[in-house]
Order: C-alpha cells, then structure tokens, then sequence
C-alpha cells in the first residue's frame, strides 16, 4: 500500500532523512519510532505530498507522491503534529468542509461524517465550536478530520501527544480498530505505544531507519539471550561457582537484599538460543537453598531502542540514553548481549 | 472542472462564515459603516451650503451637484476602504499558518489556485455586504434629484469601488501568504496602500512619460475614471490585472513555503 525506496530529504545542507526506505501492506499499521528530530515528521510530510523529497520515490495506493499528488491527497487522510482546526467552526461543520474538499460525494458527506462522529466519540459535541474543546477533544477532532473521506491510507503524526492517560487509551482503541480497513502509519516517541498497537516498527534515527520489524521480533531479534532474576534464600558463596559451570550460562551477579538478611537477588545470563531455566531451578533446589521468587528477563522494546539509537549518537541523544539505561533495570541486558 | 468549482465554493462558504463570525470583521464594518454615514451627512450639508452661496452671489453657471457630490462622497469611500481593507485582507493566509490549516489545505485534493480564488471571493463578497447598505441612502437622496440621476453612473462607480477593494484585496492576501503574523501582514498591506497612493501622486506630478507610465499604473487613477462614470477597457484590464497578479503571487507563494520550510 506504502512503498518508500531510498527516500532522502534535506533543508539547505542538514539532512533531514537519508535513504529511507519502508513498505507498509494493506491494513497494517506501521509505527515509525525514533527520538525527537529523527526525520519521522518529514518523512511523513513527504508521504502526503506536503514537502518534496530531494531524492528517491514514494508511493500511495499505487500512485506517485510527487507526480500523481491529486490522487494521493485524495487516498489519505493526515493529522499533523499540531491538529490542522478552524477555531470558529463547529465539529460537525468542520468535518463536513473537509469531507467536502477531499473530495466526497454530496450524497456521502452526512453519512460520512456521522461516521466519523461516532467513531471518535464525538457525537454529543457536534455543534460545539473547535475553540471552546480542550486538548482531548481537539485531537479526536484532528483524528475525525483525517479519517471522515474513509481513506485507504491513514498518516498520524504523534497521535496521543498531550492526551490524559485515559484519552491515549481511548485513541489506541480507535486506531487499533482502523486496521485491516485501513493501512495506518503513525509516528510516536513513546515505546510502550508502538507494542501496543502497531503491527510493525520502523526505528528512526538521525534520518535513517535502522531496522524494521514485529515489536516481537524486533526485541527477540536484537537482544538475543535470555536470563533470569532469581531470589534465593541461604549460603550463596557455594552456589555461585555452581551455576557459573551450568552450560549456556553468561554471567551470574549477586546482591545482598535490603531488608531480609539470609537472601541475596541473583541475576543470570544465558547465551542466545540456550534455555537454562529448567537446569538453574534444579541445580538452585538440589543445593538446599530456598528459591523464592524466579523471574524471567525480557527485554523491552526500550532497550531495543536504547541499543539501535546508541549505535549513532550525537552528544545530547547519548546523554539522554545513558540516563535512561541507569534507571531501568532491565536495559543491562540489551547492554551486554 | 466541476470538482475545482465545487472546491472553491467549499473555500468561499469557509472564509465567508468565519467573516461573519469574526468580531474583527464586524467592527471593520461598523467603522466603515459609521464613517461612511458620518461623510454622507456632511457632503450633503457642505454641497447645499455651495449651492445656496452660488444661488445668492447670483451665479448662474449650472452645477450638476448630485454628479459631484457621488464623485465626493466615492473618493471619500475609497480613502476610508483603504485603510480597513488591510484589516480584512490580514488574516487570509496569516492565521492559516499560524493555525497549521495551510497543511491541512496543501494535502487535500485542491489547487492552490482553486484556495486563493475561494479566499479572495468570500473577502470580495464581504466587502460588498460592507457597500451595499449605503446603497440604500445613497437611493433616497438621488431619488429627490431633477433631472433624475443617470444610474448608470452610480453603478460604474460603485463597481469601481468594489474592483479597488479587489485589487487591493488580492495583494493583501499575497502578503498575508508570506507571514504568520496577521499584525506584521496588516502592517504591511497598509504600507502597500500607501505607496499606491504615492504612485498616483507622483503619476499626477511628475508629467512627462514617467509621469504617464505611473498614472497609467495607479489603480487609484482608474478608480477615479470610473466613479465619473468613464468606462474604459484599459480601467478594467489594470483591475483584472492587479487581481491575477494577487493570486499568481499567492498561489506561488504557499508552494514556495512548502518546498523551503524546514
């Protein structure tokens, strides 16, 4: 639905993107992850025919951004990053001037925009003027307008940027249910998102897509081994060397706990591929020790992120990468794999 | 083809709603609604005053007052537009950049031609519900005239005040398309109405073919021709010029802000 090949922009001599190139399948929806200024906004700019690409091809639908524009404007529906609203207009008056210049059939428009009312959650504001709406609603309103012409293909630029956390949860349904219909490509900086409602990711950084995959796969791929958080009740200093010789096993790191003395919280790694939880429970319990909790590590699709993005850094995205790995626990994982 | 007419019509009817909805729009109107009624009494007085004075120095040369008093009371028309129409013109392109309804627009399926023709008629039009009250005065006072007023001549100069403002109009909206700040765009306009202003000063003054060429040029020159009910073509073309040239410069303008934005 979405073919982008070796797309490249740039302003003056910054480049904004470099040699992007994606392809979205009909009722996906793609989630274009990257920090702020990775390129994702342009990249979506060029997408809907806003801005011109300096170099490579992009195309909707089977249509040209560039050459065939009328056609693409007219299979897509956008939202910007800042919710393109007349502030004088009323909900529903708005979205039928933009089902009108989209391009939808006199006899269609008021079905149309009821439907996108309705989708939205905005049908008891219909007569309610743009600028009395708060935040919330002004998004839905920017979603509605993007949706109300039924496009094959739907650009959502940060969708739940600057919503309450049970409006992102609210927006996340709605976009969910877009799919299949509709192929989606939304932009966002926030993780837990793009695991949550996009089918596939493409991680930008710096204007480069550095990988493209399933959330699952991506964090399965990239982060190879497994491990183990482990709470073990008893003598540690026999035990360690003993699961150290376990096969498969990387590494072994102890600590004492805070407030229960007799336990100590172990963190084992395993080599990629290798399955050791079955041996470590074993070789734990057949040592006489007490094993309270056992917790497997996964990786999250942050140190995914954090791993890729590190690779080509500029000095402000190291610091904030390098803070964000000493505070989530988790992340070492994607450090030393 | 019928798709672009639907387009700008969809434009116009979003412009023109948001005119009648916007108190800035009203108080333009009811400034120029005031002043304009303000000048009507005052011409009138002062022209009945002249003919009184010439009746009792026993003047006998005719006066063709009603012809007079519409060329007075036009040109006090135009000067009183002029500086609100900056004010209309201001927020055409301005508050479509500063609202991000430009991105909005240039990813729909409309030309930037078929948006700037849609804006530039609803602003026209509102301009025209400004000039079509005092219509309805101007009416009673010809209707009291022996030999009966030639309305012919009040309609050319009525179109005439209505092509001005769209000429001007035009030209605001192109320097409406280059900021997103209404004030800097009305300031600007403003400047622009002033140097046509010179530009007829200096046609009128400076004689020879510099002279000449100015005049020819000033829209405030034809404008003039038409309110005493000269109907010329060049008058027209200059108008229909100006016009086109407004929306030329816009529609290039607003792709030239796409391709350079970073």
């Amino acid at each position: 639905m979405i073919e982008v090949e070796h797309l490249s922009k740039s302003y003056g001599s910054t480049l904004a993107i470099e040699d992007v190139t994606f392809a979205v399948e009909p009722g996906e929806i793609l989630g274009l992850l990257g920090p702020n200024g990775a390129g994702k906004t342009t990249t979506m700019r060029i997408l809907t025919g806003y801005l011109p690409a300096s170099s490579g091809s992009a195309k909707v639908a089977g249509f040209e951004v560039h050459e065939d524009s009328m056609a693409v404007r007219q299979r897509i529906g956008y939202l910007p990053e800042n919710p393109p609203l007349y502030p004088e207009m009323s909900v529903e008056g708005f979205l039928a001037f933009v089902a009108r210049i989209k391009g939808v059939s006199a006899g269609d428009r008021p079905q149309r925009v009821e439907q996108a009312l309705a989708q939205c959650g905005l049908s008891d504001r219909r007569k309610t003027l743009i600028r009395k709406l708060s935040k919330g609603y002004r998004q839905r309103v920017g979603i509605a307008q993007a949706i109300v012409h039924d496009p094959p293909v739907i650009v959502l630029d940060e969708p739940t940027i600057g919503l309450d956390p049970r409006q992102i949860i609210e927006v996340r349904h709605l976009i969910k249910s877009l799919a299949g219909n509709h192929t989606v490509i939304l932009s966002t900086h926030i993780l837990p998102e793009v695991s949550m409602t996009c089918s596939r990711v493409a991680i930008i950084n710096q204007g480069r897509v550095v990988a493209t995959n399933a959330p699952d796969a991506l964090m399965n791929q990239l982060t190879g081994g497994t491990g183990y958080e482990l709470e073990v009740e008893g003598e540690m200093n026999n035990l360690l060397p003993l699961l150290q010789k376990l096969p498969g096993v990387l590494s072994v790191e102890s600590s004492t706990m805070p407030r229960i003395a007799a336990r100590s919280r172990l963190r084992v790694l395993a080599q990629p591929g290798i399955e050791i939880g079955h041996t470590l429970a074993t070789t734990i319990v057949g040592a006489g020790l007490g094993l309270y909790e056992m917790r497997r590590l996964s990786a999250t699709l942050e140190d995914v992120f954090l791993q890729l993005t590190r690779e080509e850094q500029t000095s402000d995205f190291q610091m904030e990468t390098s803070e964000n790995s000493g505070s989530t626990a988790e992340s070492t994982i994607g450090e030393q794999s | 083809m019928r798709i672009v007419l639907s387009n700008i019509l969809a434009i116009y009817r979003r412009e023109l709603q948001s005119y009648f909805a916007s108190p800035l729009a009203s108080i333009v109107a009811g400034v120029f609604w005031l002043l304009a009624g303000f000048f009507f009494v005052n011409l009138l007085n002062a022209f009945n005053l002249e003919v009184l004075r010439a009746d009792s120095l026993g003047n006998t040369t005719p006066l063709d007052v009603p012809y007079q008093f519409l060329q007075s009371f036009l040109g006090v028309l135009s000067s009183v537009a002029l500086f609100l129409l900056p004010i209309l013109s201001m927020g055409l392109y301005a508050e479509e950049r500063k609202c991000g309804t430009l991105e909005l627009l240039a990813t729909s399926p409309v030309t930037n031609w078929a948006v700037a023709l849609g804006k530039l008629l609803a602003v026209v039009t509102f301009f025209l519900t400004m000039v079509l009250p005092l219509l309805l005065y101007e009416a009673i006072a010809f209707s009291a005239t022996t030999p009966p007023m030639n309305f012919g001549v009040v309609f050319l100069g009525h179109m005439g005040l209505v092509l001005l403002a769209a000429a001007v109009l035009s030209l605001g909206m192109f320097i409406s398309s280059l900021t997103d700040s209404t004030i800097l765009a009305a300031v600007f306009t403003f400047g622009l109405v002033i140097f046509l202003w010179v530009i007829d000063l200096l046609g009128q003054r400076l004689g020879g073919p510099l002279g000449s060429a100015l005049g020819h040029l000033s829209l405030l020159k034809h404008f003039g021709n038409l309110s005493q009910g000269i109907v010329d073509s060049s008058s027209l073309v200059l108008f229909g010029s100006y016009i086109v040239l407004g929306l030329f410069l816009t529609a290039q303008s607003v792709d030239a802000f796409r391709f350079q934005r970073s």
